[in-house]
């Protein structure tokens, strides 16, 4: 929302610096500075600015504070559980920014029929008025120390986040607090971000990825996993700031609520936190809603000249049984895959499974590869692709075949798998180095797990995967019912039964 | 506001006790007004609750909101009708609601409003700006290696920047310098295309590369022990590239179809366009990607030639961060980049024989089939070492940026900003600032309906021309807080500092400590923007790239005009 850095990034990007002549170029850009008026105002008024040396020249006079040592101790996450069951966690860093996210434990699948559409609301209404404040009151206030607000909805997990420098953590604290315990609901704000919704989902046909995905959930979950993650068309008309309220009320509730913190000193956090959300009602947590995965079939005609298609299966336990989902992510950095037209270079799974055995195999596929979403007690996992539509059958058996020869035994090979094992450690490594990762890391694990579990427990988990792990958990996979979605020109689609009895004649 | 209020409140007293009785919509009205002042001293307080109970609107002062709160006392002379017609009728049950839901407002907690402030304030930011120290060798042949060690991290970044792009390419070779990018993946004398990647893959790691106008970068991410491995790679990869026949036809026809895909209009083409028309007939005019026939025509020869003129050591950074020890690189490097050009030609050199010119011109493409129009207008900005360079980036926070979808909207601090979201005038809009070794490009980025042209086109320019003029020291400071925020906001995660240290060595020479660069942006208030806007801005020469349904787009002299404000 605040990204101001995103267009600097771009204006940075690209350039270089020659001394001798920049010197020469930003001396005369002195002179003439220094030569020209400050403005007829500021002339009349005798105001004057003053000029300082070229940037490639150090400013003298600045008191330069000593550097950090090379090594600095990295903290333990410590956790405080107030007495009503918030919890309240943080790390601290050497980075001169910080990150704090308050996560919910709520998400569409907490959701009824009356509510539906709700979190997705909630998400577009996040950082409005409160009680307490404005939205102008709360724009300005991020605005004025320069921060980035963001909120995030999941189908199990709501986050909002707020990133500013180290500097403002109290006040980046209290309107985050503010923003999620007092939303106001005006209705004028909630029909104005009704529309947006609405404009968003006329949209969602640009996205056909995202529109796969959310179908695969509705056709392939029966319960609560198949409430729609994106507002249904129908649910604009009816959502409204009373369902909004009484959903907040339900499940804003204090023992589902994490404040978590990258870069943050935990006494600091734990001192401002701690009145604002000691005084939250303690209510136990409701049983998580359960859903039951059916397998299915969903299909959309649409204008495009293309097939998008996606093949999905279960695999029960999710990240609550973590060798499996340990396991299922090594699986998708083996299976990997990407755009058949990549501008970048390797290192983007190039030298993963589907991109040498089926993008550079035939070009008449434009992307394909392995998805997964894990949730906390089951999870999804297939491939995704487009294709011309007339090629979309022989796409489909490729895509099948793909996923039998992971599932049979001796068709992977140990260098693969170690490549896969070392890309996996290796991105959960470098994400973890970004702050608004790692806060999202500790919020979201302690949500799940209760605890923050070390990276070297997950990267062991990672080492310990083994050929026959990724065999049988393909084998469990496919022991599934099959989950199927087409978007784009399906006619030529495959029928389902065409499609799943691929999977059980091996 | 008292006295104006003062001579209302004489107005309605002769009226009091007729308002008791009738209850009308226009003496509610004229009450909400005069509720927010707390001077009405020669009013009998117990006349003013009871009117304020009847009016219901909603107050501010403590005093009131203490009667309001109390269940309203039925007016004793208000008739039956209008009292049970506010529950009856569907609108009345609706406002009452709204009413309810209006007054949780009028009570703020205190505790949630202790440390926030709408108003930007300078914050005393000493306490976070140590950082590590970046340590900077420059071997015998001019290479430098500069290295930034966080060694509790398990992860850690290496590249290659090089003070070099497609500026110092010449018109019949634009492209070369992407082009061979784009071949350095494309396998060395030793490894093959197939083995480069695999090696890659089975370290985990990722490798990248960008060219942009005036440098080329190369940038591996990779786990600790593997950075020997990844620059070996890096080395191997820049100094024994073979570039083979066949896997030169193969980037070819790649690179042409990304050229087709990058015609279409897209903010990218735009700033294409805005280039080739700011600095027509200069080398920063030219495109990244290259015309379509330079690429059917490059050949391994215009690479090699490119690399021995421009890739030479001095003008090279080797920049790592991370779990990464400066000795270890420095000595690695000396070891393995050996064979590096030593072309003695010096960067400042190059861009003194062929200089940017900034030439004030347009160029319009009108294509009615689109359904959105785009266009920038700019300036000709600072170059990377001007020391107003920093001024400039904060002028283009004050101008801000905007887009539908972003929740800022209309309540943002920036006045063009609110300009265009109040009226609808545009999908989105950002101000941009480029810098370049002897130039730059400043200005406003827009994409709008058709009809909407006019009116945005006179926002843009009128919020850029008062500029030299009008700057509040409010907005100053909350884009002075903006910018220092989104420079370090911006380095998250350890390719982000690979990129700033190389990128800052290559266009300052040296890494311009924290506590300078805020010292720097401290400098910068109200008066400075005035100056600084008064350099680049007042009556200065525009360019303009605009494509798509812009017929309705005022024509250049119209923006030209518009540069400065006529003030008798």
């Amino acid at each position: 929302m605040y990204r101001t850095a995103a267009s600097r990034v771009r204006a940075l990007k690209g350039h270089a610096g020659s001394r001798a002549l920049t010197r020469f170029a930003s001396s005369s850009a002195v002179a003439t500075s220094s030569s020209s008026s400050g403005g007829l105002f500021s002339w009349l008024i005798g105001d004057k600015s003053k000029t300082l040396p070229p940037l490639d020249f150090p400013l003298p006079n600045v008191a330069l504070p000593p550097a950090l040592p090379d090594y600095v101790e990295p903290s333990k996450v410590k956790i405080t559980t107030l007495s009503n069951g918030v919890k309240i966690a943080s790390e601290t860093s050497a980075n001169p920014a910080a990150s704090i996210g308050l996560y919910v434990d709520c998400g569409s699948i907490y959701e009824t029929p009356i509510s539906f559409g709700a979190t997705h609301l909630l998400e577009r209404m996040a950082f409005k008025s409160t009680i307490n404040r404005s939205h102008l009151r709360v724009i300005r206030e991020v605005e004025a120390i320069g921060g980035n607000v963001t909120a995030s909805a999941s189908r199990e997990q709501m986050g909002y986040t707020f990133d500013a420098l180290k500097t403002y953590v109290p006040e980046m604290v209290e309107l985050l607090i503010d923003s999620v315990r007092n939303p106001a609901f005006l209705d004028w704000e909630v029909s104005e971000q009704l529309e947006k919704v609405k404009a968003e989902i006329g949209e969602v046909s640009n996205n056909p990825q995202g529109l796969l995905l959310e179908a695969l959930h509705s056709a392939g979950y029966s319960g609560a996993l198949a409430n729609p993650l994106l507002a249904p068309e129908s649910a604009i008309n009816r959502l409204d700031s009373t369902i909004l309220e009484e959903f907040v009320a339900l499940n804003y509730t204090a023992p589902r609520m994490v404040l978590a913190a990258s870069g943050v000193e935990h006494e600091e956090l734990l001192s401002v936190a701690e009145p604002l959300l000691s005084d939250l009602p303690s209510v136990p947590c409701p049983e998580e809603p359960k859903s039951v995965y059916v397998g299915g079939d969903y299909r959309c005609q649409a204008d495009s000249g293309k097939t998008h298609f996606a093949l999905a299966f279960e695999v029960p336990g999710g990240w609550h049984k973590e060798k499996e989902a340990m396991t299922l992510t090594v699986l998708q950095m083996l299976m990997g895959g990407g755009g058949s037209f990549s501008a970048g270079g390797p290192g983007k799974g190039m030298y993963s499974r589907l991109y040498l055995r089926v993008l550079n195999t035939y070009p008449q596929i434009q992307a394909f590869s392995a998805f997964n979403s894990i949730y906390n007690n089951t999870g999804l996992f297939g491939i995704q692709a487009t294709t011309g539509s007339d090629f979309v059958s022989k796409a489909i058996d490729i895509a099948a075949k793909e996923l039998v020869a992971v599932a049979t035994p001796g068709q992977v090979d140990q260098v693969q798998l170690d490549r896969a094992k070392q890309s996996t450690k290796t991105a959960v490594l470098m994400n973890l180095e970004s702050r608004m990762v790692a806060s999202e890391d500790i919020g979201r694990q302690i949500l799940t797990y209760g605890e923050r579990k070390s990276v070297d427990h997950f990267l062991k988990a990672v080492d310990e995967v083994t050929l026959k792990d990724i065999a049988s958990i393909a084998q469990k996979l496919l022991s599934s019912p099959l989950t199927m979605a087409s978007y784009g020109d399906v006619i030529f689609v495959p029928s389902y039964e065409n499609v799943s009895s691929k999977f059980q004649s091996k | 506001m008292t006295w104006h209020i003062k001579p209302l409140c004489h107005v309605i007293s002769p009226q009091l006790s007729s308002l008791q009785i009738v209850v009308s919509s226009s003496s509610s009205q004229l009450l909400s007004l005069a509720a927010p002042s707390r001077k009405l001293p020669h009013f009998p307080a117990m006349a003013i609750r009871r009117l304020l109970n009847l009016s219901g609107s909603r107050s501010h002062s403590a005093a009131v909101t203490a009667a309001t709160s109390s269940p309203p006392p039925p007016p004793p002379s208000s008739s039956s009708s209008s009292s049970s017609s506010s529950t009856t009728m569907i609108y009345d049950r609706a406002a009452d609601t709204v009413k309810s839901k209006l007054k949780r407002l009028e009570t703020p907690d205190s505790r949630f409003l202790r440390y926030t402030s709408p108003h930007p304030i300078l914050a005393d930011h000493s306490a976070i700006l140590s950082s590590p120290e970046t340590r900077v060798t420059t071997l015998p042949n001019g290479l430098r290696v500069a290295t930034e060690s966080r060694l509790p991290g398990r992860a850690a970044a290496v590249g290659v920047w090089i003070d070099s792009g497609s500026r110092f390419e010449s018109d019949a070779t634009n492209g070369v310098a992407h082009f061979l990018e784009r071949m350095v993946f494309k396998g060395t004398e030793k490894r093959p295309a197939r083995v480069l990647v695999e090696e890659i893959g089975s370290m985990g790691g990722h490798l990248s590369a960008c060219t942009s106008r005036e440098h080329t970068a190369y940038c591996a991410e990779v786990m600790d022990e593997n950075v020997p491995k990844a620059l070996d790679l890096l080395s191997d990869m820049l100094q024994h590239s073979c570039f083979r026949e066949d896997q030169m036809e193969h980037e070819r026809d790649l690179i042409l179809q990304q050229i087709k895909e990058a015609e279409g209009p897209s903010k990218e083409i735009i700033f294409d366009h805005l280039h080739a028309t700011a600095f027509q007939y200069t080398p920063l005019g030219r495109t990244v990607l290259g015309p379509a026939k330079n690429i059917k025509t490059i050949h391994k020869s215009h690479i090699k030639d490119y690399i021995s003129a421009h890739c030479a050591a001095h003008r090279m950074v080797i920049s790592a961060a991370g779990a990464v020890k400066h000795e270890d690189i420095v000595e690695q490097v000396k070891k393995t980049f050996t064979k590096l050009s030593a072309n003695p030609s010096v960067t400042s050199q190059l861009v003194a024989e062929k200089p940017a010119v900034f030439t004030g011109s347009e160029v319009r493409i009108i294509d009615d089939d689109l359904p959105l129009a785009q266009f920038a207008v700019a300036f000709k900005g600072a170059s990377w070492t001007d020391p107003d360079s920093i001024a400039l980036m904060i002028i283009k926070l004050m101008l801000g940026s905007w887009n539908k979808n972003a929740g800022g909207g209309k309540h943002m601090g920036s006045q063009l900003v609110q300009r265009v979201a109040i009226n609808e005038i545009a999908e989105c809009m950002t101000a941009f600032n480029t810098n370049y070794k002897d130039a730059g490009l400043f200005g406003v980025y827009a994409v709008a309906k058709p009809d909407c042209l006019d009116d945005l086109a006179y926002a843009i320019m009128l919020e850029i021309s008062k500029l030299p003029y009008l700057v509040s020291e409010e907005d100053v400071t909350r884009a002075r807080n903006q910018l220092k925020s989104s420079l370090l906001l911006h380095i998250n995660g350890l390719s982000h500092v690979v990129e700033d240290i190389g990128r800052q060595l290559l266009t300052y020479g040296r890494r311009i400590p924290l506590a300078e660069l805020f010292a720097r942006i401290d400098a910068v208030d109200a008066n400075t923007v005035k100056r600084v806007a008064n350099r680049f801005i007042f009556d200065r020469d525009i360019a303009i790239a605009a494509l798509g349904p812009i017929q309705g787009l005022p024509d250049y002299n119209w923006f030209r005009r518009r540069t400065y404000l006529l003030r008798y």
